[in-house]
């Protein structure tokens, strides 16, 4: 008995390594705890679902992606130590990380030992520089791209008179990584910044801030670094004082939770996405996700931007080491750096319009406004994307 | 079972390794450490580092809330002042290690004094939210000097140096890191048996008392504060030189609650149990994950759940080492010991 009991287990065992030795591996150390956990779940999934979609389509090139994550609970030195261990283990080329912390923390070991392309959750500025950090990209707009985005729209959309915009951030890293470059955008095509508020993350009492907006009746106010609260806080605020402005928001509060939390308020909010949402079913791309997610994954009805960033970023590293096969190059993070750069007007499936790296971000992204009475996002403009 | 211990001279009376089975484990751990870096993998020597920073930082809240009995909720914000100072010096005039580091302690035992002197008319929670105060007004500082913190984006921080010596890796990181956490220990061993160190004790057990006895009140608390604070700042400078960048996000109020946890749970008033603590929170919540990562070839999707799951089983055993030893794990580790010692005649 017992030795029967022994022989299957060493099967099963045996039977588990389903990969090869010729697998590609794709590391992550990703935030399924603490509180990032919200997206970082969505993050890891959309990531998982997109390697498990291309091997179902054949792999790269006949070769399989391996995808191994770990879970760093948003913390910067559970993180790195995430990394190492998995690089310790798995020696994956390529490697998604967790936050803008991480990736400034790692970016001196993975210039100088480890080399290997590293792509993550955050779209930071100062990560999307490759002379300093060579071996980073951001897999859509930064942050300035996205407030670029928003504020050409507002330069071609004003409401009556001159554009006027004001800048409502967080006290953190996240919010304010894009005001001095939103501050020169806003100049240079001639909207102007009536006010700039900062306040913290999660604050409830916003009645100074709202009175703020009072006081200099901006038309459309920029919401950046918060991913819920303060915002609907603001956006009722405003509208108690009967104020006719036009809130929009970056990547993180642009999810279904922002619709489902104002309710009817919601009505009007506005932000940019640079990818198509879950629900744009003329999307070729969205309906693979769409069958991908109805055979694995059947209890699911929707899936928040955030997955699909975690689509897109699992795209960009399938494409990084195709074109690497299908140059003959060997697969090394230098070779995945050559790849991407070389990346011209990818065809994504609507996606994202056709995608090019310029200095490793996708400087790119669509308006999108509320419809409270449907419970989504549609889009108000093109893909805007900045020179 | 081991019987007599004689001492014939006062310097074998003074000794702090007193018996020859504890100068020999002691000189096979210290073989260990020496050995470990040339044969273990990035990985442990990474959480090697790990240990050693929170064993030094531990050590100094230990020295103020274990030894002195004044609770502080601000060892993040001591630790922060002291990455701060490291990062700044190391960064702007490429100063090494022997500036470096007695700067960042330095400092922060400023700042510690400030942040203590409510001790002497405040105690208990009162003294809790006084340095919880100097958390956030450090926090704050963090962010807002930008001309010396970098604001919210941090400063990072150039590898650490000692004369020629380059310490860039985690794993030359680790000679600095175990060489100064060794210092750290003996210093609080020895310091445990002077008359400051039984000062900190007696104001802890009845300040009244103490005072009576002529031990002046005010200063001891200070020096308390100092001293942690100055343990506090030499861990976070080694965490700036480890982490090689600096943000205020690396200091929050959750870290100093960790450091509390850090010093219960391996044994309030004892320097081992600061070093126990230390290795328990540290590589504990690791070894967890990586028995969740074992099912990762079977259950990809387990990993998912898993992953809460390891805080949750984390949080029960903190649970259950308080409610069955309160002592920590220094008086499990005693008691250990002394079934050894009288084995087989235990009573």
């Amino acid at each position: 008995m017992l030795r029967k009991g022994l022989a299957m287990a060493v099967g099963i065992l045996m039977a588990v390594p389903a990969f090869g030795a010729d697998t590609i591996k794709v590391g992550a150390s990703q935030p399924l705890t603490g509180r990032f956990a919200f997206a970082g779940v969505q993050l890891n999934q959309g990531l998982a679902d997109v390697f498990a979609w291309i091997n179902e389509n054949g792999g790269i090139k006949g070769r399989k992606i391996e995808y191994i994550f770990e879970d760093s609970g948003y913390q910067v030195d559970r993180a790195v130590a995430v990394f190492k261990k998995i690089m310790a283990e798995h020696k994956p080329p390529m490697f998604y990380g967790e936050s803008t912390g991480q990736g400034k923390a790692l970016a001196p070991e993975i210039t100088k030992t480890y080399k290997i392309l590293y792509g993550s959750t955050s779209f930071s500025s100062e990560l999307a520089n490759p002379e300093k950090y060579p071996y980073t990209f951001v897999s859509g707009p930064t942050y300035s791209d996205m407030f670029g985005v928003l504020l050409e729209y507002i330069a071609k959309n004003p409401k009556g008179g001159k554009p006027t915009v004001a800048f409502f951030y967080s006290d953190t890293e996240f919010g304010k990584d894009p005001i001095p470059y939103a501050r020169k955008k806003a100049k240079e095509l001639g909207v102007d910044v009536v006010a700039e508020i900062v306040t913290k993350v999660g604050a409830v009492d916003v009645t100074s801030e709202v009175l703020e907006l009072v006081k200099k009746k901006p038309q459309y106010v920029i919401i950046h670094g918060f991913v819920l609260s303060p915002i609907p806080q603001v956006i009722r605020g405003s509208k108690d004082y009967g104020l006719d402005i036009s809130f929009m928001g970056t990547f993180w509060s642009m999810s279904q939770m922002i619709i489902d939390k104002l309710g009817e308020d919601a009505d009007g909010y506005m932000g940019i996405n640079p990818y198509a949402y879950y629900y744009e079913t003329d999307v070729p791309m969205i309906q693979k996700i769409r069958a991908f997610n109805q055979k694995a994954h059947p209890d699911v009805k929707h899936r928040p931007n955030s997955y699909l960033q975690g689509w897109f970023t699992g795209m960009v590293f399938a494409k990084c080491a195709e074109i690497c096969l299908e140059n003959g190059w060997e697969i090394t993070g230098d070779n995945l750096v050559k790849a991407l750069e070389s990346i011209r007007d990818w065809d994504v499936g609507g996606l994202m319009p056709p995608v090019t790296f310029v200095n490793h971000k996708v400087p790119v992204g669509r308006v999108y406004r509320a419809d409270a009475a449907k419970k989504r996002f549609v889009p108000v403009s093109d893909w805007i994307r900045l020179q | 079972m081991r019987i007599g211990d004689f001492k014939e001279t006062y310097a074998a009376d003074e000794a702090l390794l007193r018996t020859p089975p504890v100068r020999f484990w002691m000189a096979v751990f210290g073989v260990a450490l020496v050995v470990f870096p040339w044969v273990a993998g990035d990985y442990p020597v990474y959480l090697a580092d790990l240990v050693g920073i929170t064993v030094i930082s531990a050590l100094g809240l230990n020295l103020l809330t274990g030894f002195t009995g004044q609770i502080s909720l601000g060892h993040a914000a001591f630790m922060g002042v002291g990455a701060y100072t490291a990062a700044a010096l190391s960064s702007r005039w490429g100063l090494g290690l022997w500036a470096t580091l007695p700067a960042a302690g330095g400092v922060a035992a400023a700042f510690g004094l400030v942040v203590g002197a409510p001790s002497l008319r405040i105690k208990g929670l009162y003294l809790a939210m006084a340095t919880l105060a100097a958390q956030v007004i450090a926090e704050f500082g963090f962010v807002h000097l930008e001309s010396i913190t970098g604001g919210i984006r941090g400063i990072n921080v150039p590898p650490a140096r000692l004369g020629p010596l380059e310490f860039g890796t985690d794993r030359a990181l680790y000679a600095v890191i175990v060489a100064v956490a060794a210092l750290a220990t003996w210093f609080a061993a020895n310091l445990k048996r002077s008359a400051p160190g039984r000062a900190f004790v007696a104001v802890r057990d009845r300040d009244i008392a103490a005072e009576i006895m002529g031990v002046p009140l005010f200063g001891t608390k200070l020096r308390a504060f100092a001293l942690g604070a100055f343990y506090a700042g030499v861990a976070g400078a080694l965490w700036a030189y480890f982490m090689k960048v600096v943000t205020p996000e690396h200091f929050p109020l959750s870290l100093s609650i960790h450091y509390l946890a850090v010093i219960i749970v391996g044994g309030l008033g004892t320097v081992i149990g600061s070093v126990f603590g230390a290795v328990f929170m540290t590589l504990v919540p690791e070894i967890l994950r990586g028995l969740a990562s074992l099912a990762r070839p079977h259950y990809p999707e387990a990993m998912v759940l898993l992953s809460p799951m390891t805080d949750v089983v984390f949080g029960g055993l903190i649970v259950g080492f308080l409610l069955f030893e309160p002592h920590g794990l220094a008086e499990i580790w005693q008691r250990t010991k002394r079934f050894f010692r009288l084995w087989p005649f235990v009573h």
